[in-house]
């Protein structure tokens, strides 16, 4: 057979046929090795003079907290025009969480120049417009109504059933807004257990993903929450792509759509086969801690000395000694456990089946950590990757900052927020990069009801007066 | 609410005040004086630490109340209640905790890179109608004396990119 002319036949498109590049950019492009084209195309830094894709949508936002601001600061970066409404004078209970009183920017409100945000409400909020409606009372409705009948979607966080009761669910807003796309991200979501709301720990735990995270019970583990609220940032992203899906179906049928997201069965898909394996084998999972149910070896070992010895902050000091190790084929493996002078472990375990049960890892982990008991991380990820094996130090937050690949990618980066100054922020560009148009980080986030004027006047075109008046009776 | 003051004073006329006097955690969390009945006004002396009645509620009698409660109700007469901001009976809401909560955090002018950071307090009053509040915050302008401490920053090579 004539492997040319059968592989010619099965060419969809055949490069050498297509017409050539058509300007002295394209040809420089084409020719660029893929890391030059890649730090050409997505260009960062320069975010700003590109296009944004959502530009255009305008989203109403009744949120607090991170699980659902978050659904809406995605729209946000990625150039939705989104208007949080807060409560009048006091704001997102969110601005009121922060880890230390230094973090605070100030002022929260006009009337509260003695108080301020803290750095709890970073990323979930970023390039919104901030105003006060106390939406519940029936002075403002007219003006909630007004807001939804010129944007896109509304996204809210109340309990089962609340705003329908004040007139504002859905079920309301179709009415007037045919187009309208409504979220509700409730806490458990509609069913037996309405009446409760949710807070990423309780996701991770009502979820079960809790029961299989951290170490066993015999190796002296606890079920455990990931430190930071990553059920919140997960879930929050979830609404983000169904808001997608709902605006993508809007475009054909030109219909809104009502999201129901609860946040507990949101971090179900997180515990992965689980529950498949439940399903087939009423086997219930358990948890592996920094080991993995699936390769051997494939986790995080802890090695006998900090890479910071002397350094004051104890996150240096004491537990930069942690080390991701992989070396689960067989070739990696036995080249591992020739470097912890350990050959009789590759005899004993000699494929992947062998090594990866219970009692295998266990063995092979422990003899790993003894071997790295003299050495600092450093040292070990550098044994490990000059046998080409794959390691990489656990880093902390200062060592993140300080990554070269992070810096070069704009991955972490500081930004002079028109208000609060410097800041060093990830938020948008941590997310994926879109080369034309990317997310981009306007502002942190504003005081509470800066844009009242802005949305009010300029766009609902009330006259001052009246925004003068119902800041006056605690509407606004 | 952290607590309640459920006043059970006798009337005379053979009823009871019957009223619940709600104590709401923006100015109660930590108080310690006496506080009015907002049916029958008898004054009641608390100490209450972080949200728990530490002493109290016990009757001051001839004795002026510190503060009045924000809202307060009978819900064994028909809910019958006294919405905040009644004069003599009720606090009126101005959605402002108590001087102790509103915070005093330690100010930091400059960021680790050594660039002015700016959203500390106080902040002057704001700009425009309802609360709104300009794009930009000129730091020369608004802090003049942190503007010339950058300078100086910038003369000393104190001010990095990273």
């Amino acid at each position: 057979m004539d492997w040319e002319k059968e592989i010619q036949k099965l060419k969809v498109c055949d490069f050498e046929e297509l017409p050539g590049p058509k300007s002295k950019e394209e040809l420089e492009e084409m020719k660029m090795p893929f890391e030059d084209y890649c730090r050409r195309v997505f260009d960062v830094g320069n975010e700003f003079v590109k296009p944004e894709a959502l530009k255009g949508v305008r989203w109403m936002s009744t949120t607090m907290y991170i699980f659902t601001p978050h659904s809406v600061a995605n729209l946000a970066e990625l150039g939705a025009e989104v208007i949080k409404i807060e409560m009048p004078r006091m704001g997102d209970p969110m601005r009121h969480t922060s880890p230390f009183n230094e973090a605070y920017l100030y002022p929260l409100h006009d009337t509260r120049p003695m108080t301020g945000t803290g750095l709890g409400f970073t990323n979930a909020n970023s390039n919104e417009y901030f105003i006060t409606l106390d939406y519940h009372v029936p002075e403002a409705k007219p003006v909630f109504y007004n807001l939804v009948k010129m944007s896109d979607g509304l996204t809210e966080c109340y309990r089962h059933g609340t705003f329908d009761r004040w007139k504002q669910g859905y079920r309301h807003v179709m009415e007037i807004n045919p187009r309208f796309i409504y979220v509700w991200g409730g806490g458990f979501g509609y069913g037996p257990k309405i009446f409760g709301g949710s807070y990423d720990i309780l996701g991770q735990a009502h979820a079960g993903l809790a029961s299989i995270t951290g170490t066993h019970e015999d190796f002296g583990g606890h079920a455990t929450k990931a430190t930071n609220w990553v059920i919140d940032w997960y879930s929050g992203t979830q609404i983000s792509v169904a808001i997608m899906a709902a605006m993508y179906w809007r475009g054909k049928t030109g219909l809104g759509t009502m999201i129901e997201f609860s946040q507990v069965q949101a971090a179900t898909r997180c515990c992965g086969y689980a529950v498949p394996l439940y399903g087939r084998f009423g086997i219930v999972r358990q948890r592996w801690g920094n080991w993995d149910t699936q390769l051997c070896v494939h986790g995080i070992i802890m090695t006998g000395k900090s890479d910071f010895p002397d350094a004051q902050n104890p996150q240096d000091r004491f537990e930069a000694r942690y080390v991701m190790v992989s070396a689960f084929q067989d070739a990696d493996f036995q080249e591992l456990c020739n470097i912890i002078k350990k050959p009789d472990l590759f005899s004993r375990y000699k494929t992947h089946k062998d090594r990866v049960g219970a009692p295998a890892q266990i063995e092979i982990y422990k003899a790993i950590e003894d071997w790295a008991a003299d050495k600092t991380r450093s040292e070990v990820v550098r044994i490990l990757k000059e046998a080409g094996l794959l390691a990489a130090p656990v880093m902390n937050d200062r060592e993140v900052y300080e990554c070269e690949h992070y810096r070069q990618r704009g991955t972490v980066r500081w930004n002079d927020d028109p208000l609060f100054g410097d800041i060093l922020v990830q938020s948008a560009y941590s997310c994926g990069l879109l080369s034309k148009t990317p997310r981009r980080h306007r502002w942190l986030w504003r005081p509470v009801g800066a844009d009242n004027v802005k949305i009010y006047h300029e766009l609902l075109g009330y006259p001052m007066s009246k925004i003068q008046e119902l800041y006056d009776k605690n509407i606004i | 609410m952290c607590d309640i003051i459920w006043c059970k004073k006798d009337m005379g006329d053979g009823k009871v005040c019957d009223t619940v006097n709600y104590l709401d955690p923006y100015c109660f969390w930590n108080w310690e004086g006496k506080v009015a009945c907002a049916h029958c006004g008898t004054v009641y002396y608390i100490h209450m630490i972080q949200g728990h009645m530490y002493a109290g509620p016990d009757e001051k009698p001839g004795e002026k109340p510190d503060i009045l409660p924000l809202y307060a109700d009978q819900p064994n007469n028909g809910y019958f209640n006294y919405l905040p901001g009644i004069e003599g009976r009720t606090r009126p809401y101005t959605c402002l905790p108590r001087h102790i909560y509103l915070g005093k955090a330690d100010m930091v002018k400059f960021s680790i890179r050594g660039r002015p950071v700016r959203g500390w307090r106080p902040q002057p009053p704001s700009a425009g109608v309802a609360g709104s509040q300009g794009y930009f915050w000129d730091i020369e302008k608004l802090t003049p004396e942190v503007w010339e401490e950058y300078q100086e920053k910038i003369r000393k090579g104190e001010v990095k990119d990273w």
